[in-house]
């Protein structure tokens, strides 16, 4: 497939050229949020550079660079060869050069054969060099399941991106959320591996321009008074839909979007726990040393006296990501969620 | 929605251009990717060629009897904004299916 | 295979007098770097020994007030060509700080790199960089780029790092110069059971790369096919590979012994000359230096080997906080918390 037509970038503020005056509110997918942001941080900061694998010509497998390179061209927005490691040690090059690049790793798993340029060089330059070459770097990466792609298309590896010090990790779980955070973590210092739930680029949203909330920390998606969902990405409008289940039967939820996966807002989750008493987590990676525990173990630390009973996980399984016609039985559903609840609810001190 | 368009392919030997002989689609039809869209001829043969992609006609490019170079506009679909990456499937946004039901006794 | 030419032309004699008086400070540095291991001054050290002509005259051909070298854990020579302070370059082996004490920025020299292979893409983004300001100012060709010089070894060549870099310059043409010191061993394997092919050079013909194979142990030689490389480079001409062949004539560190996969007569054999005798003896021959300039030359390297071993052994550890403090531009609160339990509970000043 060659010349394909690009669709026009998603520009709310049409013909403006400063991105900080986009302004008001509008309706857009999460992809179509994500290239709005990129196409601000791009003319926000000439030296913002766009890099990737597609992400030129063609804009993206999920055409979430769509237009940017034939807007800013071909020296900001461009396409490399097909190697991971290559991007990201490239983009470490240019980070020593000045810029504030935001490589695309194509998709979540081929995030492995980029680990060693990620974790020794990316993630420790700063530390290394006494603050000498910081690394503005934002990775962005097309993340989780849920749309039945091919083997190591669906990988959650906050895991191991929250445990290697020098790296900052989020994930937005909507349009809003999208462009903010992503606006937010391109304009930072250090390296951010910004995690796109890929279950949700298509579903739109309200992007208020104007009113960015708080972009630190988490977020409180719905407030309840009786037991709290913590999740981030895609699992956070699932934690939304378990919520509206339980208050049918009568248990009103609260559902904290934790956002920032390195640094975790301990904070927020004792703030939230401390009103609810009881807590489930949830996440689409394997549960064994899955980011559910620490977030447990933070909760364990900070709210002791007042849990009524451990918190609860709910996660994928101990196996690989299986294949597209078992991840609806490998990823939280509402049921899994409704059943993590029912354990917290039902335990009694012994 | 999107626009997409398609040049005339490379078919293949060095040929550099093809000569409209019918179309077989109109503007405005839906059509399945691999469903015949234009008859051509080269200096070699005429034949068929299918669509690379569903979607709806919105111009097509050169009438009978007209020469297109290879790699020349020949024909435009209009897709949904949301059609998927290159892998991959949308997931429907629908409410979702519960089979538990909670026993809420709160001691609180 | 685009094979670069050189010229060939001699360095006036004051040219080599200064490179043979920086490559006798090397040697004296390295030679006494270890015997500082031995008295327990430093943990550990990676001696270059032979490849003093290779590293001292790579960076003589380079620019350093816009050019930026990346160097890996054995370009001691290469470091102090470039203006390292070597007191500041040696915290790395005496354990003070990974990468060394010196600034990156200032140095145009990144910082002491362990991981096999892995500066040669910061070599190739960086010089990218390089490229895109060019464009943006709107320079005319042929360029004057500011040039990447990357070191790396016959061994690193094995690393899928080295192959995604030469297609990433091949690529974007970026200035980068592969310098590669083929000191014929990797730890204990020697190169034929390396470089397939034999060559490192011979592969840049792979990446449309033009390349030079050079007697590495020639400093006169050395510089004049690096200025060539530099000069493609820099007139954005692309990316350039030297393989400078050379010998690795001690250990790989001071924990290696050489004696269980090396002889000592095949040290000799493979060795050949030693650079820093075979200039030294050009110099004498030539009239350019007597026997009294090499003496004091010697002297000097002494003297500077006293200066800098005083500053390594001046060195105390690092304040615990910089453990914490450099992790991130912006620290994490989780990060501070952890940075002040460790100061309410470790025992320390």
């Amino acid at each position: 497939m060659s010349n394909a037509v690009a669709t026009p970038p998603v520009d709310a503020g049409a013909g403006r050229t400063v991105p900080a005056e986009r302004t008001g509110r509008t309706t857009l997918s999460m992809n179509q949020a994500i290239n709005a942001a990129l196409h601000d941080a791009l003319a926000e900061n000439p030296r913002t550079l766009v890099l990737g694998e597609d992400v030129g010509r063609l804009g993206g497998v999920f055409r979430v660079t769509d237009g940017l390179q034939a807007k800013f061209g071909a020296d900001r927005v461009f396409d490399t060869p097909l190697a991971e490691s290559g991007i990201l040690g490239m983009s470490a090059g240019l980070a020593m050069a000045g810029y504030h690049p935001i490589p695309e790793v194509q998709f979540d798993g081929f995030t492995y054969p980029a680990i060693n340029q990620l974790v020794t060089q990316i993630a420790r330059m700063n530390f290394r060099t006494r603050g000498a070459l910081p690394m503005p770097i934002t990775l962005r990466m097309p993340s989780f399941g849920g749309i039945q792609s091919p083997e190591l298309h669906s990988e959650s590896l906050e895991w191991l991106f929250a445990h290697v010090a020098g790296l900052k990790v989020v994930s937005p779980s909507s349009p809003h959320q999208a462009y903010h955070l992503l606006r937010h973590a391109a304009q930072r210092p250090d390296p951010v591996v910004y995690m796109e739930p890929k279950s949700r680029y298509w579903q739109k949203g309200r992007v208020d321009f104007d009113e960015p909330g708080n972009l630190e920390g988490a977020h409180v998606a719905r407030a309840g008074r009786h037991l709290t969902l913590v999740a981030w990405g895609a699992m956070v409008s699932r934690c939304l839909q378990a919520a509206e289940a339980a208050a049918e039967d009568g248990l009103d939820v609260e559902v904290l979007d934790l956002r920032w996966l390195s640094p975790i807002d301990a904070d927020a989750l004792a703030a939230s726990i401390s009103k609810t008493r009881r807590a489930v987590v949830v996440h689409e990676a394997p549960k064994t040393a899955g980011l559910g525990a620490e977030v447990s173990q933070l909760i364990t630390e900070r709210c002791f006296g007042t849990l009524k009973a451990p918190v609860e996980r709910v996660t994928g399984f101990d196996v690989p990501f299986p294949s597209g016609s078992l991840e609806n039985e490998y990823i939280p559903n509402i049921d899994r969620i409704l059943y993590g609840i029912q354990r917290v609810l039902e335990y009694r001190r012994g | 929605m999107a626009e997409l368009s398609f040049p005339l392919p490379d078919l293949g030997e060095g040929l550099i251009e093809a000569t409209i002989l019918e179309w077989l689609v109109e503007e405005g039809e839906h059509v399945e990717r691999n469903q015949p869209l234009v008859e051509v001829e080269t200096t070699k043969s005429s034949l068929e060629l299918p669509s690379p992609q569903t979607g709806v006609v919105v111009r097509t490019h050169g009438g009978p009897g007209e020469t297109i170079d290879v790699g020349d506009p020949l024909i435009v679909f209009e897709v949904p904004d949301d059609t998927a990456g290159i892998i991959g499937t949308v997931p429907k946004d629908e409410k979702p299916k519960r089979r538990v039901r909670l026993n809420v006794d709160l001691d609180d | 295979m685009n094979t670069l030419s050189y010229g060939r032309a001699a360095l006036p004699d004051a040219e080599l007098v200064r490179l043979f008086s920086q490559m006798t400070q090397v040697r004296h540095l390295d030679t006494s770097a270890i015997a500082w291991q031995r008295q327990g001054i430093l943990p550990g050290y990676a001696p270059m020994r032979g490849q003093e002509a290779a590293q001292v005259g790579s960076v003589a051909a380079l620019d350093m007030s816009r050019d930026f070298v990346f160097p890996t854990y054995r370009e001691m020579g290469a470091a102090l060509a470039a203006g390292v302070d070597m007191g500041e370059y040696m915290a790395t082996h005496k354990a003070t700080w990974n990468g060394g004490m010196y600034d990156a920025r200032e140095t145009r020299v990144t910082p002491i790199q362990t991981v096999i292979g892995g500066s040669a893409l910061h070599a190739v983004g960086w010089a990218h960089g390089q490229r895109l300001d060019a464009a943006a100012a709107g320079a005319d060709e042929p360029l004057d780029l500011p040039v990447a010089l990357v070191y790396l070894g016959d061994g690193a060549s094995s690393q899928g790092d080295i192959h995604e870099a030469m297609n990433f310059a091949g690529v974007f043409e970026t200035p980068t110069v592969f310098f590669v010191q083929n000191n014929g061993w990797a730890i204990s394997v020697p190169t034929e059971r390396q470089v397939a092919g034999g060559s490192v050079a011979a592969r840049g013909a792979g990446y449309g790369i033009a390349s030079i194979h050079v007697d590495g142990n020639d400093v006169e030689a050395v510089v004049q096919a690096t200025r060539a490389a530099v000069a493609h480079a820099r007139s954005g001409a692309g990316p350039a590979v030297v393989e400078a062949m050379t010998y690795r004539r001690g250990p790989h560190s001071t924990s290696d012994d050489p004696g269980r996969y090396r002889s000592l007569a095949e040290e000799r054999r493979d060795g050949g000359v030693d650079p820093m005798d075979a200039l030294r003896d050009r110099l004498l021959e030539a009239g350019a230096l007597t026997a009294e300039d090499v003496a004091a030359i010697q002297s000097e390297a002494e003297a500077f080997e006293e200066r800098v071993r005083a500053d390594v052994q001046a060195q105390g550890p690092r304040p615990g906080a910089e453990m914490f403090e450099y992790v991130y531009q912006e620290m994490p609160a989780p990060l501070r918390e952890q940075a002040a339990a460790w100061r309410e509970e470790s025992d320390h000043v």
